[in-house]
């Protein structure tokens, strides 16, 4: 999201300066010289059109439907890029530490792929939440689930995290299954 | 508080001037696509909704005064393409590795350039054990420079020795070669990514 945020901008600040160059230029263009207007841009064929163009019809609900769709992708991207680095408690004064949520992830992971009757585990992780999902075959849901909970919360109590993600646990087996 | 010091700004780039300009543009966009669906449905008046799009009413009113209306238009014009062009090379421009400039006294001036101090803290850091690889490199601003240090941790590493070490250590040797107080850190942790499992 970030590398999207960042592109996007350099392309919108590329479109801003491109559309204010032009805007001074034609107009000042136009101020200077009246007969040789256009320079660049057919900018009176389009206020032609734009003319004859009544503000319900269907075209100008069709654009203005989807600028106003864009603007909202727009701003729903620019607020999903925002820093999901998990932290942690700074060590000393000025230096600060953070760990990838995918790190933590793959901490719980391994911790939760190692403790018995466990036969597989997908974990997903944030600041706010550790979701693990495992695997059993000779375990049901009712004696693992307190168990996994338990340890990944002990786990997680030996990370210096500056706030404690809450872990929910789903045991998948075929114990369950019947 | 904590969020706004110099080390933990200098954990990532900031991309908050970035992420306001798309934000603003998207919000721009949002509210002049809505105006306009809702001159088009008729909400403003039935008529509203028939007038053409160039409206002959709004021309002849910016003909009627067409100094003021070529004004704002020039300048608006300008400063759309200088705000514009300043925010590419904005976006364009890498993230500085600022020197760290010891002594600034005339004639007794020392620093030490970026690339020195990122490959002596690399090399002290890799020798931690637990520790796979280490990419340390120097951010910020030339005025208050910071270090960052981004570790790949082998698996099994025990999290707070190293965490230990690395303060007791590394910066502390670093702190200490540079004569400073506080040298700002920022310390990016991946686990277990450094060693890759063999295939049994």
């Amino acid at each position: 999201m970030r590398i999207l945020v960042r592109l996007l901008s350099t392309l919108l600040a590329l479109a801003v300066a491109a559309a204010g160059g032009l805007l001074a230029l034609e107009t000042a263009w136009q101020w200077w010289r009246p007969d040789g207007a256009p320079l660049l841009l057919p900018w009176p064929r389009w206020l032609d059109a734009l003319a004859g163009l009544r503000w319900d019809a269907p075209v100008v609900r069709l654009t203005a439907a989807l600028t106003a769709l864009t603007g909202l992708v727009l701003m729903l991207v620019a607020a999903a890029a925002r820093r999901r680095a998990v932290r942690l408690h700074d060590p000393a004064t000025e230096v600060s530490v953070t760990m990838s949520p995918r790190s933590l992830a793959r901490a719980v992971g391994q911790h939760v792929r190692a403790q018995d009757n466990v036969s597989g585990a997908t974990v997903t992780a944030n600041a706010k939440k550790v979701r693990v999902r495992a695997r059993s075959a000779l375990e049901d849901e009712e004696g693992l689930r307190p168990r996994l909970t338990e340890s990944v919360s002990t786990l997680l109590g030996d990370v210096p995290l500056v706030r404690h993600p809450k872990v929910s646990v789903v045991v998948d087996s075929p114990k369950d299954r019947r | 508080m904590s969020d706004r010091t110099v080390s933990a700004r200098a954990l990532s780039r900031p991309y908050g001037a970035e992420r306001s300009l798309a934000f603003g543009i998207g919000l721009l966009g949002l509210a002049a696509g809505v105006l306009a669906l809702v001159v088009g449905f008729g909400w403003l008046g039935t008529y509203r909704a028939g007038r053409p799009v160039v409206d002959p009413l709004a021309v002849d009113w910016l003909s009627a005064q067409p100094v003021l209306a070529r004004s704002v238009a020039v300048a608006a014009g300008v400063l759309l393409f200088a705000g514009g062009l300043w925010f590419l090379l904005r976006c364009l421009r890498p993230e500085g590795r600022p020197d760290i400039r010891l002594d600034t006294s005339v004639g007794r001036e020392l620093t030490v350039t970026a690339g020195a101090i990122a490959s002596a803290v690399r090399a002290d850091a890799e020798s931690v054990e637990g520790v796979g690889r280490a990419r340390v490199r120097a951010v910020g601003d030339p005025d208050s420079p910071a270090l960052r240090i981004e570790l790949w941790l082998r698996e099994g590493a025990d999290l707070l020795r190293i965490w230990q070490q690395l303060d007791a250590d590394v910066l502390a040797r670093a702190r200490e070669s540079l004569e400073r107080e506080v040298l700002p850190t920022a310390i990016r942790l991946e686990l277990g990514a450094a060693q890759r499992r063999r295939v049994r």
